[in-house]
């Protein structure tokens, strides 16, 4: 394919993913802004609704933008871990009950989840009698929560991506005495940067977007994430007059997400650049 | 790295048939321990306070297995699948195993509690004031280790002693000027504090009195109150009011001569019930091929339209001259980036008819989400917007393991790059990403989300305000659900049931084929 | 093998540390801002009370709470639900992890008290006097009074006083002047009121009331009567009709592209004359810069009144709280005074349902009052669980009549929605 084709092609992309994004921008630059208004363009720009949030007293963002990043962060290094050594024992190994498990890990996230809601309180009654630390309105509570969907679906991503890394690496390490831990963290890890950092990203993104959970969790106006405080300014009848604020918070959001991406971006496309898999 | 080692191992030299013990291996082990005993440590007080012996016994099984396991040289997979599994378990399967068994109650509003919950809530609501008593300023006292209220009749300013047995005159009482007693003889009066720590007593005490009770309302306040409702456990019934409800085990209400029940109720085992309701439903079965037909398209254009877009963007970026790509790339990922919920009211707003930014721009006056049509042209537009960001992401990181000497040698051989994409670059692409485009599907097959804040199912035909344009199985079926009269979680779990069930069997399906191609190619 | 054990390490010194900072509730964010909240972070002698709000009213009640929590030495909390706050009310409280204290719409009532999930609150003669009929008649089910009042309201007619400064008398002359306005290129809607794809059974119930409709027969007693829906009958099926003369093929007063996003700031950008809207609008209002008045949404010429929806906010008391004595001390005698009322009306200006902080507050802020007073013929919204049937059934027949569909078929297909899920 010709370059100028290519980058036709990315850019009409880039078009289509930035336009409705660009619309949230003029509602947030707009001293009136409103889901509603019918302009590409703001009537007026100033970054008032901006320093509206910073600054509010009924939204403490700042806590509610530390808070999100400081949960994505731990919640998607543990997922990673824990989603890659399921990785790891799925591709590499043999044993009774591999493809039922794997099948059965896939199709566990298919079952409506519409309903857990009520079980997670009945867990977390208990949880929280018998030991508050980890119980309701506790972040670690949350993570716990947040590690039970840590498998999923990353599982098989890595997975897929493991399966493509030669075999023979591993027997030459075998041979070589390594053990089974030593393969796993100096032979294969290495090996599977750029699906780590996608993995990541991708747990990343779905713990700050996440909501459910963190509504029933966290209940302290300070100790919210994002998603919870934001859907907060727009529930019931408040929607019209904080959207400006709201339409801020939206592009806010993006923020720790873009950083961790320009972060990880190095791994992702680490074998660009490394050429190809290596014995 | 690799050649690391191989250094290491050849140090320790090669070919043993059992590994020495090394430092670092007595180490691990003891870390092992270590966590294990922590955990112990910190879980086991609670569990003996509140004496459950059966999660007890159950902790020090699960310990004593992990560190078995993690000490010995075998089981090498189940070290690795343990950490993530008991998660899953813990916070998955359970709650999906519990959801099941619901589906076999009428667990809802009206039937959360057992029934002498329902009970209690019975007698309690139908507490009424004795018509003409007084509404006392109450005090709680102490009488030795006893608790009782001073009871003060604003009107008269007469002081009275009520305790378990009844109420009695009190002389010699000094009042505040708030009405409440500050001292008075053979008791000791408690402060606001001493009163509030005893709570659960005041909340307790009932005083009989000729006409009813007289209860604590608060903690400076007491009522003569009589229940109009009271449960009689001879009959199994609630009497009161000239009426008699008898308990229906099989509805969990209190139900009358005339079918009238109390609107209190509790969870009852139904069955099968709520699977047939779903089964019989003349909503649920009247649309339910149109839904599915819709749904299917809804999920399957979802997930090749994002696929497709997704790896188009990666693969035209996947190229070593390729300038610019890290820009790009972030832009790529923004729609990901932004709460989607947030992103699926504003393109909700940008199909509005007359406010609408996509009409301002086209220049025309359609009605998006008011016709069948364009509403679900619509919501899978934005489908598309949320999701093609995920597979890029994906599909850029598995490209990075296509060895690029593969589609080079393609190349080499003459084949177009078409023909190297279809048989080189997408099926080993298709290796790595099916289970995520089966799950992708799955997901969206149940996107209650983009349908929910996008057109909550409509445009609705006027003739059929239950079923509409743009609704899923889970959209359609769960507004019956939770619906009217409050939400009903049994029914919602057997439909939860049925639809895991069709979304299972399409997946396990494609599931097969994938696992024939990864034999295949893996 | 050293990789394996820094590993190990690594996931023993994580699994302290989880420990270590959970117990000692610093070293989190969310842990770490407890004592932020307005709580004590010693838990004093007396107990816990837990009281749950949305977040409009954590802040405005936490100087409150922590006065009543001093007076009587006790710890009160205050926590923020965003989302689905009765649903989680009744789930946690079942569960046994609800408050003692929540705070609601007062047609919430009846879906708590089937779930038993609320007690009846005790008020006194004089306390009942002190506030307005309407509040103590909207959150009275079943002849007993299930919460506290705080704040009362309804919608009502807010016109830009320098395009329409008279009150119109009538629905009809409201339409001629907002039509009038149109055409001079004044205003782009003739009226703005919420329709949307799914039509808006909230806002429109006073112009459906004054076309003879109605939602439910009454009972005996006064109730309105589940068993006798009423959307399909005659009166409502005329109703309907004139929400159809209304709609987008006759005056088009009605239209289904207002929604609830884009109604008050088309009024707020001088868009249309008359707003059909409730006190929350006036936030907004007041900053596009609009002058403004209120008065009650009018009636047809000859029809019936058009009588808004009230709804009262009001504190509960949970049944199952782990501390009633001290959440019935709270609710009956605490924030029943005028202070909380005035506190709460400033962090979100809807009417004090107590008349005394209604009439402080009027000095300063006319519109309270206005408010008031349109909605003075208002009927408390239905608080019967199986009000929640109706809503979405009679906003899809509006939207289908406002588009210019029949009205005896919506009407009828409305009716039979309810039916099958009542029955069901």
């Amino acid at each position: 394919m010709k370059m100028a084709l290519r980058h036709v092609f990315v850019l009409l992309v880039c078009a289509f993913a930035v336009f409705p994004i660009l619309f949230v921008v003029s509602a947030a630059i707009n001293p009136m802004g409103t889901l509603a208004s019918t302009d590409l363009l703001p009537t007026g720009a100033s970054l008032g609704n901006v320093a509206d949030l910073l600054t509010s007293d009924t939204y403490p963002f700042a806590r509610w933008f530390f808070n999100s990043v400081f949960i994505a962060l731990v919640s998607s290094f543990a997922a990673l871990l824990l989603s890659m050594f399921a990785a790891y024992a799925f591709s590499r190994m043999r044993f009774a009950g591999r493809r039922v498990g794997m099948l059965a890990l896939l199709l566990i996230q298919m079952f409506p989840q519409f309903l857990a809601i009520v079980t997670i309180f009945m867990i977390f009654t208990e949880v929280t009698e018998l030991y508050p630390a980890f119980g309701f309105n506790t972040v670690w509570g949350l993570l716990l929560l947040y590690l039970g969907g840590a498998l999923g679906v990353n599982t098989w991503l890595m997975k897929g991506f493991l399966d493509t890394v030669p075999k023979e690496l591993d027997e030459a390490a075998t041979m070589d005495g390594a053990t089974h831990a030593q393969i796993f963290w100096r032979v294969i890890m290495p090996l599977v940067t750029p699906i780590l950092a996608v993995t990541a990203l991708l747990a990343f993104i779905g713990t700050m977007s996440e909501f459910l959970m963190a509504n029933v969790f966290l209940r302290d106006p300070e100790s919210k994430t994002l998603a919870v405080g934001m859907y907060g300014m727009i529930a019931g009848d408040h929607r019209n007059a904080n959207f400006g604020m709201f339409a801020s918070a939206t592009l806010i959001t993006a923020i720790p997400t873009v950083g961790v991406f320009l972060w990880l971006q190095k791994y992702i496309v680490s074998g660009l650049t490394a050429g190809a898999v290596k014995g | 790295m690799a050649v690391d080692v191989r250094e290491a191992a050849r140090a320790q030299g090669p070919g043993r048939p059992r590994r020495e013990i090394t430092t670092a291996f007595v180490v691990s082990r003891i870390a092992v321990l270590a966590v294990a005993a922590a955990i112990l440590l910190y879980a086991v007080p609670p569990l003996i306070a509140a004496g459950s012996w059966v999660p007890l016994g159950v902790l020090a099984a699960a310990s004593a297995a992990i560190a078995y396991l993690y000490l010995t040289r075998r089981f090498v997979a189940a070290k690795y699948l343990i950490p993530g599994t008991v998660f899953l378990l813990a916070f998955q399967v359970f709650p999906v195993v519990y959801t099941v068994t619901t589906a076999f109650t009428n667990f809802g509003d009206g039937h959360r509690g057992d029934k002498a919950a329902a009970v209690e809530a019975i007698q309690t609501g139908s507490v009424r004031q004795a018509p003409g008593s007084p509404e006392y300023t109450m005090t709680a006292a102490l009488r030795g280790e006893e608790l009782v209220f001073l009871l003060v009749d604003p009107a008269t300013k007469q002081v009275s002693l009520g305790s378990a047995e009844g109420l009695s005159r009190l002389d010699g009482a000094r009042l505040g000027a708030t009405g409440k007693v500050l001292s008075a003889p053979g008791v000791s009066v408690l402060t606001a504090p001493q009163a509030a720590a005893r709570g659960q007593e005041i909340s307790a005490l009932a005083v009989p009195t000729a006409g009813g009770l007289i209860k604590a309302n608060g903690l400076s306040r007491a009522v003569e109150g009589k229940a109009t409702l009271v449960y009689d456990a001879a009959c199994d019934c609630v009497r009161g009011n000239g009426d008699t409800w008898t308990a229906d085990e099989s509805q969990g209400y209190f139900v009358n001569a005339r079918g009238e029940h109390l609107a209190q109720g509790w969870q009852v085992n139904v069955g099968l019930d709520n699977f047939l309701r779903v089964l019989t439903n003349p909503t649920i079965s009247g649309y339910f091929a149109g839904v599915l037909g819709w749904n299917l398209v809804f999920a399957l254009a979802s997930v090749l339209g994002c696929f497709a877009l997704g790896m188009s963007a990666a693969l035209a970026l996947h190229h070593p001259r390729m300038r610019g790509t890290r820009v790009y790339r972030i832009v790529l990922i923004l729609p990901y980036a932004m709460p989607a919920f947030a992103m699926l009211l504003v393109w909700r707003d940008m199909f509005n008819r007359d406010f609408g930014l996509i009409n301002q721009l086209l220049g025309t006056e359609i009605d998006w989400l008011g016709g069948t049509m364009t509403a679900r042209f619509g919501v899978i537009l934005v489908n598309l917007w949320l999701g093609f960001p995920y597979m890029f992401l994906v599909t850029t990181g598995a490209l990075q393991a296509i060895p690029r000497e593969l589609t080079e040698a393609a190349a080499i051989d003459g084949a177009t790059p078409w023909r190297a994409f279809r048989r080189v670059t997408l099926p080993l692409l298709l290796v790595a990403l099916t289970p995520l485009l089966i799950s992708a599907f799955a997901f969206n097959f149940n996107n209650y989300n983009a349908i929910a804040l996008t057109t909550e199912g409509g445009p609705f035909p006027a003739d059929s305000p239950q079923v509409g344009g743009t609704d899923l199985l889970i959209t359609y079926t769960f507004r019956l659900a939770f619906g009217a009269g409050g939400a009903q979680f049994g029914f919602a779990a057997a439909i939860s049931v049925f639809i895991f069930a069709i979304v299972a069997v399409i997946s396990a399906v494609a599931f097969r084929r994938s696992r024939k191609q990864e034999e295949i190619y893996a | 093998m050293r990789m394996r054990a820094l590993g190990v390490a690594t996931l023993a010194t994580l699994a302290f540390a989880a420990t270590a900072c959970g117990s000692s509730q610093s070293a989190s964010p969310a842990a770490s801002s407890a004592p932020a909240s307005g709580s004590a972070s010693a838990p004093a002698a007396g107990g816990t009370l837990v009281i749950w709000a949305d977040p409009m009213r954590v802040k405005p009640l936490q100087p409150f709470a922590e006065q009543f929590g001093t007076e009587n030495g006790v710890t009160v909390e205050v926590k923020e639900i965003s989302k689905d706050n009765q649903m989680t009310f009744l789930t946690a409280s079942q569960q046994g992890s609800g408050p003692d204290v929540m705070i609601g719409a007062h047609d919430w009532i009846g879906n708590l008290v089937q779930n038993g999930a609320i007690d009846p609150v005790t008020l006194t003669e004089e306390q009942k006097a002190a506030f307005s009929a309407k509040a103590i008649q909207a959150v009275t089910f079943n002849g007993q009074i299930y919460g506290a009042p705080y704040a009362v309201e309804n919608i009502a007619l807010i016109r830009n006083t320098d395009l329409a400064p008279d009150a119109p008398a009538s629905i009809e002359e409201m339409l001629d002047k907002g039509k009038e306005l149109k055409k001079a290129g004044k205003v782009k809607e003739v009226l703005c009121i919420p329709v949307g794809q799914k039509g808006d059974a909230f806002h429109v119930y006073p112009i459906f009331a004054s076309g003879g409709g109605a939602l439910f027969g009454t009972t005996p007693a006064g109730d309105p009567d589940p068993k006798q829906v009423l959307l399909g009958s005659e009166e409502s099926v005329k109703a309907f009709g004139k929400l159809k003369d209304l709609g987008e093929k006759g005056d088009g007063a009605l239209r289904t592209s207002l929604t609830n996003e884009n109604y008050i700031v088309n009024f707020a950008g001088g868009k249309c004359a008359y707003l059909v809207s409730g006190p929350w609008a006036i936030s907004e209002v007041k900053k596009g810069g609009v002058t403004y008045d209120i008065s009650a949404v009018p009636s047809f010429k000859d029809g019936k009144p058009a009588t808004p929806f009230v709804g009262v906010q009001s504190f509960f008391v949970a049944s199952k709280g782990k501390n009633k004595a001290l959440a019935q001390e709270f609710v009956a005698n605490y924030v029943t005074n005028k202070d909380v009322a005035k506190a709460l009306y400033e962090a979100d200006p809807r009417p004090p349902a107590l008349t005394a902080a209604l009439q402080e507050v009027q000095a300063a802020d006319p519109d309270a009052a206005k408010f008031m007073e349109a909605g003075k013929e208002g009927m408390p919204m239905p608080a019967i669980p199986e009000m929640a049937a109706i809503w979405e059934p009679f906003g899809i027949a509006e939207t289908a009549v406002v588009k210019g569909g029949d009205p005896a078929e919506a009407a009828a297909a409305a009716q039979k929605a309810i039916d099958g899920s009542l029955k069901n």
